[in-house]
């Protein structure tokens, strides 16, 4: 039995990702029905823009680029974890002016919007970075590792796990406990109440659009350390992403937090046995959930299938 | 504007138009000159493969309404079937052929099974995520498909048609063949789309609700158009293992997958027949030329595509249709080429 | 025996129930209105006899076959159609062309991929008398979305003629039309009674009160009066509401 922890626990930080991957893009989904296919891109750019913070040339003018680089290590990624996402949210922003003119029309358009946005990004992200591989890193606090019954552990898998936990808990408590979140709720299910309620809806959902792509941004520098930094890793975060949303039920919370750890164990445990196979198994786990409960685990009802 | 319908009565009751005859006869003198304009008959044959391709994704976009976002995963099914087929079963270009479609039209149909009762988003969601799945089976299965290094060494077998036999090792050959499947598929599609199928099929895009109350068993005609449009891209894809002489699993990715819907709206396959074949000729075309000018041409092109979403959805088709019936002097010319040229008036 | 039947139709939604115990009974050839406020539950009720919602409880017998439960598609196929209070066309078909689905002969070849539909003449004819029926044929070649208002209306009811069905539901069919088109409608009702069995839900009492055999008034999520019209004005409970305004 002993000898599975190491694989469980994996899997439960593997999950935990998951469902921090996937949070931005629910949030978005669930909340504006707008599948963002730029996520994956805004992931990665999150993580390219800490990685160039972070490195020896950082994106200032040369006196700010001086102190910046004077500042101890551990400050620079508390502020870079603040600034890559709002230069990310920014971006954001700006897809979200564009979204405006598809709001109301076939949900189509805005999919291929966002796919034409994560194009732009991507292409851009191989114009600045090349398609070399990178390295984010990290305070000497989070990295490396230590010995804990016969096994090394690495401590930035726990120090990320344990952020993605502490983020998801925001977010929650955010969307549950909040004025702010209860409009957004109220939004997701009907437009017009929010409208009849007199709140600005323009403002709100660019709010919640920035809010998923700063979430996206911030998943991408947390994931960074752990599966370097590519041209590919949007790509390879954006399908357990899709897996997760759809395994836990559009639009629903606890369901997208759940199916990541289910996920994250289904691939731990499995990578055990069959490493080169670990990756289907969550698609078997999809596809299983799938023929016995056609809305995923939690999913409702929802307004994008009437 | 009150529009009547003079394509319907006679477009639309034929099984060539003359739209399909200049067309074709345009193609084929392609391998003519297309060398002395700077390209090569390479790119026709990515052109033809393509079209193809993407008439078969608008059965299920443009016709049906239904947004899949992984149709990647079909035509790569294509690829890998004609090749596997080729390698394990027979070496008959027929036999390959058919495994091509019918190995593909059966993945679509699995599929299907799962996400007939959705629409919309939901919809585009499942599509998504089965066609990841897909494309990772394809990456993971060394030993089928070679995984990432492809399938290598298919061959172009020989059209064999009893009393003769074509040799389509040449590329200007397997043009000439590549322009008859496309030729034939062409017209059963066009007939599949204003057969009374395909006319119940536009009647479910539009409301549902009304073709279930009307007795339609909605879910069967989702899912048997999916099916057929998964078995005719598995086909293009067939086609396109023969073109490169392999398979490879990057067609089934999300992002090839995108390409095939970017083609099909930029043309404008949601208002017209030919839009996707626009689409193709666009996309393909301009990634030679402005690819050999700059190498950031995904860039501009994913800005040109999001300028397109944005201000003319409709894509080219509709943008040139719309110009001709704002002009009225050019409409009074220019509608028989029009109608000629895009088959326009084919939902009304 | 009733050709229509249903027998303590109940429906919630969640904690909240919407249709407490409904039933109704209705002969061949019969017109029977369907009256009550708003949020009275008529309008799933419809929903519930077209297999849009299944209830509950209780049972829908079409001419004595147990229907309860069966999707919208098999429930047309027995021959029942509806029109909708929130018009419900094929927006980009013309007027002929959203007959022409509607037909039971054009169903039926619902998945002949192999012949054009536009070249059978048969659907055409057929297509062009319902037409006629509702005052259309001028306008069959108009797409459907840009017709008219009251033309939109008039086709909403001709898709569900189309089917020739025995038993007509229409969800507010007066509703949004002016005094000429509630007149022509009720001309064109006058000319349908009697030749096939209809409900209709309708808010419009002169033209109920002028047309229907019987009517049901549904409140609370039941029916609280039923009778003929003149039997619905001598109704306490009808007199006292507002309903009553028209006895």
């Amino acid at each position: 039995m002993f000898d599975l922890l190491p694989h469980l626990l994996n899997g439960l930080t593997l999950g935990l990702l998951f469902a921090l991957i996937a949070l931005g893009f629910m949030l978005i989904v669930g909340l504006m029905e707008q599948i963002n296919l730029a996520h994956g891109s805004l992931f990665a750019l999150g993580a390219y823009l800490a990685m160039q913070l972070m490195g020896s040339r950082p994106p200032f003018p040369a006196e700010l680029a001086k102190a910046w680089i004077a500042l101890p290590l551990g400050w620079r990624y508390a502020a870079t974890l603040v600034i890559a996402p709002i230069a990310v949210g920014i971006v954001g922003m700006a897809i979200e002016f564009c979204m405006r003119r598809t709001y109301g029309k076939d949900p189509l358009y805005g999919l291929l919007l966002t796919f034409g946005a994560a194009m732009v990004i991507e292409e851009t992200i191989r114009l600045i970075w090349g398609t070399r591989d990178y390295v984010l890193q990290v305070p000497q606090a989070v990295s490396g590792g230590f010995l804990f019954g016969d096994l090394i552990w690495s401590t930035y898998r726990f120090y990320a796990a344990g952020i993605a936990a502490a983020i998801i808990g925001v977010v929650w408590l955010v969307i549950e406990k909040t004025s702010f979140g209860a409009t957004v709720k109220a939004g997701a299910h009907d437009s017009e109440i929010v409208r009849a309620l007199g709140i600005n809806l323009t403002r709100l959902r660019l709010l919640v659009f920035v809010l998923g792509t700063m979430l996206a941004a911030i998943a991408g520098i947390i994931v960074a350390p752990i599966w370097g930094i590519r041209p590919h890793m949007g790509v390879d975060a954006v399908i357990p992403a899709f897996l997760v949303i759809v395994l836990g039920g559009v639009g629903s919370f606890w369901g997208a937090v759940v199916a990541g750890l289910l996920v994250g164990l289904c691939v731990g445990l499995s990578g055990a046995y069959a490493s080169e196979w670990s990756l289907l198994s969550m698609y078997i786990l999809l596809v299983a959930v799938v023929t016995v409960r056609a809305r995923g685990l939690w999913g409702k009802k929802s307004v994008l299938e009437a | 504007m009150t529009s009547t319908s003079p394509s319907l009565s006679s477009d639309a009751t034929r099984l060539v138009t003359p739209a399909m005859l200049v067309l074709w006869l345009v193609l084929a003198t392609v391998p003519l000159w297309i060398s002395r304009v700077g390209l090569y008959p390479y790119l026709g044959i990515e052109i033809l493969i393509w079209s193809l391709y993407a008439l078969a994704f608008n059965l299920v976009l443009g016709t049906a309404g239904l947004p899949s976002f992984g149709h990647g995963a079909y035509f790569g099914i294509g690829a890998y079937a004609f090749g596997l087929c080729q390698f394990n079963v027979a070496a008959n270009l027929w036999v390959c052929l058919v495994a091509a479609f019918a190995v593909a039209g059966l993945a679509g149909a699995l599929v299907a099974l799962f996400i007939s009762h959705r629409r919309g988003i939901y919809y585009a969601f499942m599509t998504i995520a089965f066609g990841q799945i897909f494309w990772t089976l394809a990456i993971k299965s060394h030993g089928i498909t070679g995984g990432e290094d492809g399938l290598l060494k298919i061959a172009r077998l020989p059209a064999d048609f009893g009393v003769v036999t074509f040799d389509l090792a040449d590329n200007v050959a397997f043009y000439y063949f590549v322009l008859v499947v496309f030729a034939l598929a062409v017209v059963a599609m066009w007939r599949l789309t204003h057969s009374p199928y395909g006319r119940v099929v536009a009647a479910i895009k539009q409301s549902e609700t009304r073709a279930a109350h009307l007795g339609y068993h909605v879910w069967l005609y989702k899912a048997s158009i999916f099916t057929l449009s998964a078995a005719i891209s598995g086909l293009a894809g067939g086609l396109f293992a023969m073109a490169q002489l392999a398979a490879f699993p990057d067609v089934m990715s999300l992002h090839q997958s995108g390409y095939v819907v970017m083609m099909t709206l930029v043309g404008g396959g949601l208002v017209s027949f030919w839009g996707p074949v626009v689409g193709v000729f666009v996309f393909l075309i301009a990634r030679d030329v402005i690819g050999a000018l700059t190498n950031a041409w995904m860039l501009y092109f994913g800005l040109l595509f999001i300028a397109i979403v944005l201000f003319r959805p409709e894509g080219i088709a509709g943008a040139v249709t719309a110009a001709f019936q704002k002009h009225s002097l050019i409409r009074r010319q220019g509608n028989s080429a029009m109608r000629l040229l895009f088959g326009a008036e084919r939902w009304r | 025996m009733a050709l229509i039947e249903a027998a303590g139709i109940h429906v919630r939604f969640g904690d909240r129930v919407v249709l407490e115990s409904i039933d109704l009974a209705v002969p061949e050839g019969e017109f029977h209105g369907l009256m009550g406020p708003n949020g009275a539950g008529k309008t799933t009720f419809f929903n519930v006899l077209t297999g849009r919602v299944k209830p509950g409880r209780g049972s829908i017998r079409l001419g004595g076959k147990d229907v309860t439960g069966f999707s919208p598609h098999r429930i047309a196929a027995h021959g029942v159609a509806r029109s909708f209070q929130i018009m419900t066309l094929f927006d980009e078909f013309s007027a002929r062309e959203n007959v022409t689905v509607g037909l039971p002969a054009f169903r039926a070849r619902g998945f002949d991929m192999r012949h054009a539909a536009a070249n059978d003449s048969g659907f055409a004819e057929s297509a062009m008398a319902v037409l006629a029926t509702v005052g259309l044929a001028d306008k069959a070649a108009v797409r459907a979305r840009d017709l008219p208002y009251g033309d939109r209306r008039a086709l909403e009811i001709a898709v569900a003629l189309a089917q020739s069905p025995r038993v007509l539901c229409l969800d507010e069919p007066t509703s949004g039309l002016g005094s000429d088109g509630v007149q022509r409608l009720a001309a064109l009702v006058g000319r349908l009674k009697g030749k096939l069995t209809i409900v209709a839900i309708e808010h419009d009492m002169e033209f109920l009160f002028a047309l229907a055999d019987r009517i049901s008034v549904i409140h609370w999520g039941q029916v609280v009066a039923r009778g003929t019209p003149h039997e619905l004005q001598q109704n306490e409970w009808v007199r006292r509401s507002n309903l009553g305004r028209f006895a």
